[in-house]
Formats: C-alpha cells, structure tokens, sequence
C-alpha cells in the first residue's frame, strides 16, 4: 500500500488547525510530527511486520499525523479521562459479550482499545472494490451449488469439497430464494500482510456478527474524541445501516414494513448485538417460538393475533431454523420454515445455506472459480489454502508442514490433533505428525493447509504509551439495488498477545473503531438511534406476545420489589421510632406480610426487626426477598433489551448492583433502611426513564399493566392487614407509609389518622396515584386500547372484571372494608391478570412444553 | 418379488394437541435395478388441513402435513405394492481395492442424490469415533477388494453384536451401541457406517422393511415385525452402492425393501415434527410385510 499512498500527493489538512490552535496560522506537517513525537517516542514496531502507523523507516506515516497531533495536543493526562468516558459509555449502554466457557455463561463488558485504526481513503477503497467482487463471486458460487451444479459437474469443485460442509444444506437444493439472491450481508475477515496489500483471511456469510458492536464502538470513541473525529473527515456508517434495512424493506410485500430479526435467544454470544441492531433498525427481535408458519406464509404471534411477516434478518444458524426439514433436534427453529422458504412466503437474509462459503475448503477453488467466472484473477487475494483431498496438495501440505497451518476443512474438530486442528505445522510433536499423516491417508478431505498469515500490527494505548499489536478487520457489505455497498469502517479485533493466529472475542481479545478518513468533509450523517434519519416503525400491532408477556412481568417484579422495600422500611423504622421489639403485634403484622410473599426465611426466629429487614433485602436463597425479585425482573428485561432505552436498562442493572452490594456482617438498622432508600431511588428512576424512554404504545402499557396489577394487590394487603378494626396502635400511620402517602394525607387531613380518611385514601382516592382506584382506572385505559379488540363484539371478559371494579371502588364507603371485600377484590385482579395472560401471551395455550413428535 | 407392506403408526396425546405440522418418510419409491412401487396410498386421521408429496433431496418420499384442529390422536397408514427384483451380487474379489474406493470417492465429480461424497463425511447421527474405525480397520487393509472386507464387516458386527430390543433407543449414538456390543438394525448399520467413513469410504444408511413370513424351511429374519433398517456401502464407480444387512449377515437381496435413503438415521426418520403441549404422548408402530402370491 506504500505505493499508493506515494501516489498521493502531500497534504495539509485545515481541518485539524481547529484543534490544535485557536488562531488561523498554518501549521505546517513539521510541527505535527513534533507533536506527535512524544506520543510515539518509544514506539517500537515488530522486526519483519508492518506497522499500520509507523512506515519502515520508523516515520509515522502521512494519514495518521493529524490525529497523533491532535492526541498529543490533548496530553496524556486529558487522554487518559477521555477514553475512560468512553469504557464509561459502553459500560452505561450495558455492551455485553456472553462468554461460553465461563461459569454460568456469565456476560463480559465489553473491551475497547482506545485507539482507532486509521485507514486512508484510497487505500480503502482498494480494499472495498476486492470485497465487493468477491461478494459477487461468492453469491454465484452459491446460485451455483444449490442450482444448476455446474461447478462441480464441470470439475472445478470436487463435490467432496461441497458434500463435506455441514452447512451444505440439502432440503435447500433447488430452491431459488424470494427476491432472487442468497447473500444480503457478507462480511470479511480480512488482515494486512508484509508486503502492504489486503488479504481476506476469512468470509462471513451464514450470519455475520459484529456490525453492532462496531456502531457501538463508534459511538464510544466518537465520545472520546469528537473533536478529532470530525476534524480528520471520518466516513459515517450510518448510511450503511439505511442502505441494509432500505434493500430489506424492498423484500416485503405485506406492505406494512414489518422485518424480523430471529436470534436464538439471549444465551447466545452476540445477543446484546441482535437486541441493538433491532433497536436500531427499527426490527422486530423475535425467537423461533414467536413466528409460526401458516399455509406457505410466516407469521409472528403477537398481543393481536398472527400478524404475517415476510423478511427475516437471520441471526440463527442455518441448520437450527427448522426442526422438520433440517437439525430435528433444533428448539429454537419454526417448524415449517422451509417449506415456507420453498413456496416463496418468505426471504432470508442471509437465505438458509449460505454457511457452505466458510468452508476453508472453498478457499482452495476459489482462484480457479474466479478465473472462470470473471476471466480473471481475484483482485483481492486470500490466505492461500491447499485441500488435502487432492493427492497432489496433500503430498504438498506434508512436505511444507514447517511453513503452514494445519486446520479443519469444514470446522468440525480433526481428532487427535491439537485444539481439534488450526494448529502450526511447525509446533505438531512427532506424535502429532503420525495422526495427522495417518489423518491425510484416510481421510484427507477433512483437512486443509493454510500459508501463515504475517499481520500487520496497529497501536493500542496501554494507559501510558502506545505499543503495536496484531488486528484482524471485519468489513461489512450489505446487498442493494444498485449492488453491493461497504460499511465504511468495521469491526476491528486486537489480539492480547504479538502472535495474531486465532484472535477471537472468545479468548478476550480487544477491538477497536475503525476510521476511514475521507479526502473532502464528510455531511453530517448522524449516527445516534434517536436521530430521524433511521426511522423506528413499529405499529402497535407487532408487539410479540412472548415480549408483552415479559413486559407484563417486569412491571409486578419491579413493583413487588418496591413494595417489599417499602415493607422493609417500615419495619426498621418502626424499631427506630418506638423501640418496639419483634414481638410487637404491629411488627408481627408486618413481618406476616412479608412471610406470606415468601420473602421471609424460615430459619429466622425470634429475631430482631431489623434483622428480619436485612433477610428480606438480601438474603439470595429466599425466594421472595429482593435480590430474587431484582433478578426476576432482569431476567425479563434481558430478553426484550431491544425495547429499553439504554438507560432504563441501565436502571436494573444499577439496581441489582445495588441489591448485591455487600453489607456489614452485623448490620445496623441504618444500614437497611439506607439500602432500601438506595434501591427505592433506583427504582423510581427506573420507573421514570421507563415512561420518559419508552414509546407510549402497545409494550409500555403491558409494562404499566403488569405494575399497576401488583400495585392494586399489595395495596389490597397493606389495607386489610394495617386497616382492619382494633389493628394495633400506629397500623394506620405504617399503611400511609408502605402506600407511600403519607404527605398527601398530612397535607390533606390536619389531624391524627383516622381509619375512614386513611382507607378513602389509599383505597378510593381516584386521585392519588397510590390508591387501588387509581390502578384499575390506569389499568382500564390500557386495556380499551390494546389492539385486537373487536370493538362489535360483546366486551371479553377482562373488561367485564375492571367493569365490576371500578363499579365497586366507586360504591364503596369506609365502612364496606369487610375482610369479604377484600377477597373479592383480590380474585378479581388475580383472575384478570390471569385473563391477560391467556388472551395476549399464551394465546389459549395452556402451561407447556415443545416436544419431538420425530422416530 | 410381490410384497404387500402395511405399517401403522399412531400417536396418542393425553391432552389434545392443537396444531402440529410433520414431515413423513413413509412412502416408498421406485429404486432402478432393486424395486418398483405398483401402488401406495397414506390413510391421515384425522383429516390434515394441509398435505403435500414431494420427493427429497436423496430421492425419497416425502409428505408435509399440517393438522390445525384439536385432537388426541394420530394415525397415519401406509400401504403399498411393491415388486422387489434381486440383482446379484458383484463378484467380492473382483470389486476395486480399498485404497482405489477411497481415492475414487474424493476424485467423483457427482453431487446428485445418488453421489458417493455425500456418504463420505460424518453426519448427525454418525460422528466419527476412533474406536470404531481402529476396530473396522482390521477388515480393510488398503490392498483388499472391498466388497471382500465389507461383508467381513458385516459378518463380525453379526457375530460380535447382541441383537437386544430395549438395549438401545432411537438417539442411542454409535460409540455407545459399540461399547455395548449390542442394539437393534438401527445401530449395528450406524456402526457399520462410522467405521466405514472413518477410513474414508462412503456408506450410508437405508430405511425399509424386510418379509415377515419367511419362505418355507428357512429362519425368521431379525426386524421383520418393524421397520428395518441396513447399510450400502460404496463400491467404486461402476459397481455403485451395494446394500449390507448386519443384522442377519446377508447381502441386500428380495427380502429387502426400500422405504428411504440417507447419510444417517436423521435424514430417514419416518416422521419429524414437533407439538406443543402440556401432556405426554405415546406412539405405537406396527408393520406387516407378506408377500403376493402370483
């Protein structure tokens, strides 16, 4: 690439001034370099590879000075704060990486170098014009093989190089894919060798990840460093996000713009992205279990019915999608699909299949496939690749074994090698060799041998000095009308150590942003979800049942945890007050309430309160105590992150970390109500940030549902429990308490409590936002506006129970407070969540199972 | 030979099952230079809302069935007429050498249902294991004709292996039946298959029935009172697939009829599908293969 840029003649570049001083003067690249020098003073490139920045001589090259100067004019001291606001960013933004091979498949933070790569626009250019024909390639090799046949009827790919893949999916043979292509988003591993040019080193096209992470890398070092971003003509991406979902929107013809993103589910590696890139889009995140193929059309269930959908983004491995015509075993799958995708109800992007082109084994055919395909080599080369199932480059691997990597022609593991294959020629022990020659003879169609890639190195900042380390860049291509279009920027991935082989997010590899800087200004293409420019569309009707179903649930764990904090509250503050013991009839009282909603524990005798408060805030083995709950509620969130603000999710996060937070071994009372303050704030700001962040449409009303349900029976509780006649001395002003109106009582009776105003209050008000009136007539709103109401037929039935109830509220008087009426009321609202539940969630299912019907 | 094949296989639910969509490997098709199907018909009850035939990727019968109305029970009913001709087999000494089979199989430039690769590589049910194929080792040194070593395959997994009903189960992977030396037709082919293909020689599985009644003065043949189950080994280009049953030690010959063809079980499974309930459910198989008399 040295060539090119030589091509190139010197530049100033105007833009940066504004950063470095304040006044017009010019400055020349002298002094940049100057500047620069004390970034880069003690930089040391690896001897025989190329350094992104640095050129052989040790001179930073022309595109990176800039920005070195512009780093350096900062100072160390102002840097070091500034990417710490950026790990800060994605830390609050809750970027997730789940990590397989942890304990408990725990969620890791993700792990940015502050650095970006810096790649300059012609060099880029290069590089996008290779990617772009060999996505071209690839989508005919792909016509090809689940068509006509013709490459391997004609012998330029053996069909055991075909017939080895587990990705060559054969119910999918002969099937022509709606809209006509296989491939609608590619991407390429690709590295920099010694030599300056590109390598693809890998292609992605079953269902490419990291498009997301690197809007967010984006978004985070944009953060940092926003000044220099836009002084150095950084190339937006966001075009590239319109240009994937306009090509996708084209694919639909219901008409009323609905694409689905299929994941697995959240216990899947890159669900964070899926979740974010369906936010972004403005996608519906589904699972298998919410789409259901009807006749030869796919549909999703949601909270109105079946509602048709023709377009997926698919996110889930090929083979997984249907557990009828492909794995069997698959749950996560739409039974049907297939066949849905053989008619031609539905596209897929990528269409089912596409998995065969990572093949290692391709690679090997790929040269003479270009040749014949365009008449001429590939314009960008890949990693060289020998398939052993061939006797002459079998013979070949063994004889340069030194020289090459041994790997896995189709992904499955080689046995008795180690790692399963992908290993170094040169680091195979004499027991390795004999299996792997035994291997070869038997069956050396399984294994390939691949050149080592040499990778070039680009800086990271260690928190003091800049050190060079190996990268691997995945750039993104997305089909349009007008052909294939390249994110400008990608996905870029560090490797910890100076040895590049296998950098993966798996083993905590680093990754950076990547910068492609323009010649001229770049418009001003706003990358953030809340902008206009990429349009959240989602009518009231998609809501799938199985997210109103956790919405719904989010909102009375939310709740009940909040009651039981205030609960606790009372509790430590009764102590507090009064010097009552534990045996005191109010606090029994208390302590019932909490023992019938399991958040007491049972091997807790004759404690203090304030110990029985300290349980019930953190002991994790009872069921109903609040870190049981908070975790109750995140598990809902988690798997409808796509509908949260970053913030409110935020807010669960904070509040679990707050639940976890250790407390003193022996705890005061101060120290409980302290920690149920804390929690009660967070989650009141959770609350906020929810109604504030949330679309007023179908999802935040289950939300409010779901609240105002739990809302209206712990209050139904407090009520009957502290309001009851001859309840013990202070019953009345612990209810105003745990109903959280105590101000709105002072301020309204100047008086002591007084049973008749105190239950008015807390159970009739129609006015104060804690009273049970209040939740049903919030709740009776909600549902009159829920979608699939035939507004012709007879009201259903859980129109008919809020009916009866605010029919009651309103009829009611102090004196109706019978122990009958609270009965009442209660099997009202547990039957109407119920109701709820089987018309939008389940869908006149009951409780079940998926079983295998397959022998 | 003229074979009239009943088999039943019903499905009882012990809550009503509402919608379940299946896809059925039950019919069973012309197969070149081994049988011809004269007639099939498929009784459905219920009724399906939805039914389709169509052929899969390997050549077999394939129905799609959809059923959208409560209800407790399944039944599907296959009969059919099928005239087996038995074709002989090649001379064992005279078929290509081990080493030659393997070579060919890499070299063929077939990916048609038909092709040797696609019975090359492991598959769902059949992962390679290294015991097996140390043990199918022994059988096929690389200079041997290898039809030769294939019916001594055969021949050890009928004298080594237990036929044992119960011992095993539909899932039950090759490493285990092996461990155990015991099973039913299905894993005495799987392990056939994965010793096969672990030193490099294509083999794949195939579902039908065998006759029930034998001909006077002979044996009853193991797995005649329910779907069958046995192996084709490839044999180089000309002389193709050549049928091995290990469960009674014979070649494929007119006892033999096929249903369905693949790389393992899980490409043949007479019924795939899924329901979603809150009960068990319980199925039973009953198969009945008598032969015409002319």
């Amino acid at each position: 690439m040295d060539g090119i840029a030589a091509d190139i003649p010197p530049k100033t570049h105007p833009a940066v001034e504004g950063v470095i001083v304040s006044g017009a003067e010019q400055r020349s690249e002298v002094f940049e370099r100057a500047a620069a020098e004390s970034l880069i003073g003690g930089y040391r490139t690896l001897p025989g590879i190329r350094d992104e920045m640095m050129d052989q001589d040790g001179q930073p090259r022309r595109h990176w000075m800039p920005f070195l100067a512009a780093l350096a004019e900062l100072g160390s001291e102002e840097l070091r704060r500034r990417f710490s606001a950026a790990d800060r960013y994605l830390r609050d933004s809750g970027v997730f990486y789940r990590v397989y091979d942890d304990t408990g498949g725990g969620e890791r933070p993700w792990s940015l170098s502050h650095m970006p790569l810096l790649i300059e626009d012609a060099d880029w250019q290069v590089l996008s014009a290779g990617l772009i024909e060999r996505a071209e390639l690839l989508e005919v090799v792909l016509q090809d093989l689940y068509g006509a046949g013709h490459l391997v009827a004609d012998g330029d790919l053996p069909a055991a190089a075909v017939a080895g893949s587990p990705e060559f999916l054969r119910p999918l043979v002969g099937i022509k894919p709606e809209g006509g292509r296989f491939l609608r988003v590619y991407a390429a591993d690709v590295g920099r060798g010694p030599d300056g040019r590109w390598w693809v080193l890998a292609d992605r096209t079953q269902a490419p990840s990291g498009a997301g992470y690197a809007l967010e890398n984006r978004l985070a070092s944009t953060r940092a460093l926003p000044d220099v971003s836009r002084n150095l003509n950084m190339q937006r991406v966001a075009s590239f996000f319109q240009a994937l979902r306009t090509s996708l929107m084209k694919l639909d013809r219901t008409g009323e713009g609905r694409i689905g993103l299929l994941s697995p589910g959240p216990l899947n590696e890159t669900y964070f992205e899926h979740a974010l890139l369906a936010r972004y889009l403005g996608f519906l995140l589904v699972e298998g279990e919410d789409l259901t193929v009807r006749g030869d059309t796919l549909h999703v269930r949601t909270v109105a019915g079946l509602r048709r959908i023709d377009v997926l983004l698919r996110r889930l491995d090929a083979d997984f999608a249907d557990p009828l015509e492909l794995n069997s075993g698959s749950r996560l799958g739409v039974p049907g699909l297939v066949q849905a995708v053989r008619m031609g109800g539905v596209s897929l992007a990528n269409a089912l299949g596409t998995g065969i082109i990572e093949a290692p084994a391709l690679l090997a055919f790929l040269p003479r496939i270009a040749t014949r395909v365009f008449g001429r080599p590939l314009k960008l080369p890949h990693v060289a690749t020998w398939w052993c199932g061939q006797p002459a480059e079998r013979a070949q691997v063994m004889e340069h074994l030194d020289e090459l990597v041994i790997s896995s022609a189709f992904g499955r593991a080689l046995p008795g090698l180690p790692d399963g294959g992908s290993v170094l020629g040169a680091d195979l022990t004499a027991i390795d060799r004999r299996r792997l020659s035994t291997l070869l003879a038997r069956r050396g169609g399984d294994v390939v041998g691949q050149d080592i890639a040499r990778l070039s190195t680009t800086p990271v900042w260690t928190g003091e000095k800049l050190t060079p380390r190996p990268f691997m860049l995945r750039v993104f291509l997305a089909a349009t009308e007008k052909g294939w279009t390249v994110m400008p920027g990608g996905f870029c991935r560090i490797s910890s150590a100076p040895d590049a082989r296998a950098v993966s997010m798996q083993k905590g590899d680093r990754s950076a942003d990547v910068w492609v800087l323009a010649e001229a200004e770049v418009a001003d293409t706003t990358l953030l979800p809340s902008s206009a420019n990429v349009k959240v569309r989602r009518s009231s009707g998609t809501l799938p049942s199985r997210a109103a179903d956790n919405l719904f649930w989010l909102g009375r764990y939310v709740e009940r945890a909040e009651a039981t904090l205030r609960l606790s509250r009372v509790l430590v503050g009764r102590l507090a007050e009064s010097g009552d013991s534990g045996t005191s009839p109010l606090v029994t009282r208390l302590l019932g309430l909490l023992g019938a909603w399991g958040a007491m524990p049972r091997d807790l005798a004759r404690a203090t309160p304030a110990r029985y408060a300290v349980a019930v805030l953190t002991r994790r083995d009872v069921p109903g105590a609040l870190p049981q709950l908070v975790q109750a509620a995140r598990a809902s969130a988690s798997v409808i992150r796509d509908r949260f603000s970053p913030d409110a999710w935020r807010a669960l996060v904070d509040l679990e970390a707050c639940v976890d937070a250790p407390i003193p071994s022996a705890p005061s009372e101060a120290d409980a109500a302290e920690r149920a303050d804390a929690a009660l704030r967070i989650i009141a700001a959770f609350y906020g940030l929810a109604s504030e962040n949330m679309n007023r449409l179908t999802g935040w009303r289950f939300l409010e549902l779901g609240r105002r349900t739990e809302r209206a029976i712990g209050t139904l509780r407090f009520a009957r429990t502290f309001g009851e006649m001859g309840a013990p001395l202070g019953s009345l002003d612990a209810l105003l308490q745990v109903a959280d109106s105590l101000i709105t009582y002072r301020t309204r009776y100047v008086m002591m409590e007084a049973r008749g105003p105190v239950l008015d209050l807390v159970l009739l008000d129609p006015d104060n936002p804690r009273s049970v009136a209040f939740q049903v007539h919030r709740m009776a709103n909600h549902l009159k506006v829920l979608p699939g109401r035939d507004q012709d037929a007879p009201p259903p039935l859980w129109e008919r129970l809020v009916a009866r109830m605010q029919a009651e509220l309103a009829a009611s008087t102090a004196e109706s407070f019978e122990p009958a009426w609270f009965d009442a009321m209660e099997k009202m609202l547990m039957e109407l969540s119920d109701e709820i539940a089987a018309h939008y969630f389940l869908q006149g299912h009951s409780p079940e199972m998926t079983h295998s019907l397959s022998m | 030979m003229l074979y009239d094949i009943r088999q039943t296989t019903t499905y009882s639910y012990q809550v009503p099952v509402r919608v379940v969509r299946q896809v059925l490997r039950m019919t069973p098709v012309d197969r070149i230079g081994h049988q011809h199907v004269i007639a099939h018909i498929l009784d459905i009850d219920p009724d399906p809302a939805e039914l389709e035939h169509g052929i899969d990727f390997f050549g077999n019968g394939l129905t799609w069935l959809t059923l959208d109305q409560p209800h407790d029970h399944l039944s599907l009913t296959t009969r059919s007429r099928v005239d087996v001709t038995s074709t002989a087999l090649p001379d064992p000494a005279e078929t290509l050498l081990v080493d030659d089979v393997r070579a060919a199989a890499l070299e063929e430039a077939d990916l048609g249902p038909d092709a040797a690769a696609h019975g090359l590589f492991p598959s769902r049910a059949v992962p390679l294991d290294a015991d097996i194929t140390e043990w199918t080792a022994t059988s096929f040194r690389g200079d041997r004709p290898v039809l030769e070593a294939g019916l001594e395959l055969m021949h050890r997994v009928y004298e080594d292996f237990t036929y044992e009903p119960g011992a095993t189960h539909v899932a039950t992977p090759p490493h285990e039946a092996f461990a155990a030396r015991a099973g039913v037709c299905q894993d005495f082919a799987q392990v056939m298959i994965a010793g096969l293909r672990g030193l490099g020689l294509p083999a794949r599985y195939v579902s039908g029935y065998l006759r029930t009644i034998p001909p006077e003065g002979q044996p009853r043949l193991e797995g005649a009172d329910a779907t069958h189950a046995w192996v084709e080994i490839w044999c180089g280009p000309e002389a193709g697939w050549i049928g091995l049953d290990p469960t009674n030690d014979i070649a494929v010959g007119d006892d033999h009829i096929i249903l369905a063809v693949g790389r393992d079980y899980a490409d043949v499974a007479p019924v795939d599908g899924v329901i979603v309930t809150s009960g068990d459910h319980r199925l039973s198989v009953g198969v009945d293969v008598a032969p015409v008399v002319r």
